[in-house]
């Protein structure tokens, strides 16, 4: 197998990816993908080398991802802007053989006396070649993909993702949504292909089934809403703050041909997921799942219901549990612990961050604290690691924000934990808005246990969130 | 030493065991040998409605607290007991004299059965007791609360009433068979705490946090530490069920730190 070949089997006449006015065909991907297997065999890569392909949404991130994936290496996606200090940390644990570098990432070429790899402009490289390497055959467990995680809560790590992972990926995004993608869909890729939501859901799904993706380069509302409209989107996929953009704006007939829509990446806002309900007839399916879960774990598949991320996929177990492994009480919060097809071969180079979270039967301790109701459907509360102790209480920040949001004059709300003498931590709550910290602590105390409530409040102008919505919190500790 | 009897009212509830005219007397008596022979001081029991239905969360210390909550009460009050006490003469007609409704709980549904059995109970307008723990508290400290009160509270839509005493370990200590007469006991009744004040009751995520809230009010009540961990762990109780929970490994590499933990109020 090689996930490579999920573009050789449609009709070269199909189109592939649309980008602004230019559109590249199946054969056209095919042949680019050939070019750059030429390419990379001539500079002797091959099996298992790790290649970077710092890039944008755009149509050669995708030919050097599958002409990388066809000689057999590993590809890492990059972001096309990272600051030269982030650049650096990011290749020197990743140490790639060769970086493929996008339009997006141009800039690193003023850079190169500082990169140790070579670097290969990709807008040089021919969209064909007289004659290419075939794709290589790789083995299920063989690592395919590379991802730099998003590091909300510390240093960023790279998972690998084996061929075997990817696949069942985009299995379960065709297979798990109301109607599955199919080769007829029109998808928008708005998120970034340096996440594995934009990676596997939207773009390698997408294409595996011969639809067609739509690329943005970055999210812009009103050109997605120009996007949806000229091209008929029917697959339109997003993080929560894109939802709540378009949640709030007259979109015209703009999603008049839209059939299935993805949330994920971070919690959907109830009111959100209703907004888009009542205002735009759009029920949103929400998911739930990690870049080491490749990503899909829980889809809410045609019974969406505010606030849960839906049932497990079929081949995905997965449980609730204490600290010490014991599974928890029905209805109780526990964290999240899942074992299936998708779960990630562990983190490069890093065995002990790998034993932090997997064992050895295979299951994987995502970190992040769920419930699950009656019927099965799965409900985040929030990360682990963000869990305040007062008094030796658990107190989930997502709460305690909640209650401070739903206050009128509250823009943004992040409470944090600090140490204290006599409770062990305490909450702290940092708020935006035009607020009086008094009025607000009245509210707060109004709705809360005591031991919920903040003990302290700090007014700031701007609160750290991460552009998928999730809160950083740590930068506030 | 003699503490004051409450008012009481023997409430007709013929579906429920324990109304027979040897449980009425049987009760009658008990409450007034407990209240001459202990040195009763009851606090909060404005805080029992007069009627309609609530659930009891009283913390668990000693086999003789299902004797001091129930005679506090101005109101018969029911709970789960194990099926084998109506197998003895000694107890088969004073223990449904205390409200104790026997399940036999062995077997999977075991659990499901009591839950089913306490909603015949809350459905009806009565009051039910269950220990929030799960089982009696060896180390002394307040421990993590069991989901079923918080679950049976969406469902019957009733109150939790969190109970605090203090005094019941030092009547009978763990192994005792008898207690100890003279000594103070002091059992307080908090406010009823009603879960849609801590969210919507048909999320999920309201559960953990409501049950976390009446142990904390427990904690106010009876001045225990607490601990978030369940009771049970560190000793086997005969009086109650045994919880059998399926473990998992823990990641070999995950760090083991202690939580913090500090002193409640």
């Amino acid at each position: 197998m090689n996930i490579a070949s999920i573009v050789e089997t449609h009709d070269a006449e199909r189109i592939a990816l649309i980008d602004g006015d230019d559109t590249l065909t199946y054969g056209e991907l095919q042949a680019w993908a050939g070019s750059i297997r030429q390419l990379l065999t001539e500079r002797g890569i091959g099996d298992d080398d790790r290649v970077a392909v710092p890039a944008g949404n755009e149509p050669a991130f995708v030919a050097a991802t599958l002409g990388a994936l066809g000689v057999g290496a590993r590809v890492i996606p990059m972001k096309p802007a990272n600051p030269l200090p982030e650049l650096d940390r990011k290749l020197a644990s990743i140490r790639p053989a060769i970086i493929l570098v996008g339009e997006e990432a141009s800039w690193m070429h003023d850079h190169a006396e500082g990169i140790d790899a070579p670097m290969i402009d990709l807008a040089t490289v021919p969209r064909s070649v007289a004659a290419s390497p075939e794709i290589v055959e790789r083995e299920n467990d063989d690592i395919a993909i590379m991802m730099l995680t998003s590091g909300v809560s510390g240093n960023a790590k790279v998972a690998m993702l084996s061929q075997g992972n990817l696949a069942w990926g985009q299995a379960a995004a065709c297979e798990n949504s109301v109607d599955g993608l199919a080769s007829e869909d029109v998808a928008l890729a708005s998120l970034p292909f340096s996440h594995i939501f934009g990676l596997n859901v939207i773009l390698l799904a997408t294409l595996r089934m011969g639809g067609q993706v739509v690329l943005q380069r970055r999210f812009e509302v009103d050109e997605s809403l120009a996007l949806c409209t000229r091209h008929g989107i029917t697959v339109l996929a997003g993080a929560p703050p894109m939802w709540r953009r378009w949640s709030m704006i007259d979109v015209g007939d703009a999603f008049a041909c839209v059939r299935l829509a993805i949330s994920g990446a971070a919690a959907l806002p109830v009111e959100v997921f209703n907004d888009m309900q009542q205002r735009h007839g759009i029920t949103i399916e929400e998911g739930y799942g990690l870049t080491e879960t490749s990503p899909i774990l829980t889809s809410s598949r045609g019974d969406a219901k505010g606030g849960s991320v839906g049932r497990p996929v079929d081949g995905v177990d997965l449980i609730l549990v204490e600290e010490d492994g014991t599974i928890v009480d029905p209805g109780d919060a526990g964290e999240i612990v899942v074992r299936g097809p998708g779960i990630f071969q562990g983190y490069f180079d890093d065995p002990e961050a790998t034993q932090e979270v997997l064992t050895e039967d295979g299951w994987f301790w995502t970190g992040d604290v769920g419930v699950l109701d009656d019927d099965g459907r799965v409900y985040i509360v929030d990360r682990i690691k963000d869990i305040i102790i007062v008094s030796g209480f658990n107190v989930y920040p997502a709460e305690v924000e909640n209650v401070l949001l739903d206050h009128p004059d509250v823009r943004g709300a992040v409470v944090v934990g600090n140490p204290h003498l006599d409770t062990g931590e305490t909450v702290i709550g940092y708020v935006s808005g035009d607020v009086d910290t008094a009025e607000l602590d009245r509210h707060a105390r109004a709705n809360l246990s005591r031991y919920k409530c903040p003990t302290k409040y700090h007014l700031v102008d701007d609160l750290p969130v991460a552009p998928t919505g999730k809160k950083i919190r740590r930068e506030l500790r | 030493m003699t503490s004051t009897l409450p008012d009481f009212a023997f409430e007709a509830a013929p579906e429920l065991p324990g109304s027979e005219r040897v449980s009425r007397y049987g009760f009658s008596a008990v409450r007034r040998i407990v209240h001459r022979l202990w040195d009763l001081s009851i606090e909060g029991i404005e805080n029992i409605p007069d009627e309609g239905p609530a659930i009891l969360c009283p913390n668990h210390l000693s086999f003789c607290d299902s004797v001091f909550v129930p005679v506090s009460l101005p109101r018969r009050v029911w709970a789960i007991g194990k099926g084998e006490y109506m197998d003895d003469w000694k107890t088969k007609h004073l223990f449904p004299a205390f409200g104790m409704i026997p399940v036999d709980r062995s077997g999977g549904e075991a659990a499901q059965a009591a839950l089913d059995t306490a909603a015949r109970v809350l459905d009806g307008g009565h009051l039910f007791m269950i220990y929030p723990e799960g089982t009696r508290s060896r180390s002394g400290n307040l421990h993590k609360a069991r989901t079923g009160a918080a679950r049976l509270s969406v469902r019957c839509s009733a109150p939790i009433i969190p109970v605090g005493h203090i005094g019941t370990l030092e009547v009978q200590p763990p192994d005792q068979f008898t207690m100890k007469p003279g000594l103070p006991v002091t059992v307080r009744f908090g406010e009823p705490m009603h879960i849609a004040d801590f969210g919507d009751p048909g999320d999920p995520r309201t559960i953990r946090p409501f049950a976390d809230a009446v142990m904390y009010e427990i904690a106010q009540l009876s001045g225990q530490k607490y601990v978030d961990t369940y009771a049970g762990s560190e000793d086997k109780d005969e009086e109650q069920p045994k919880i059998e929970t399926p473990v998992i490994a823990v990641p070999p590499g995950r760090a083991r730190a202690p939580k913090l933990i500090a002193a409640a109020g």
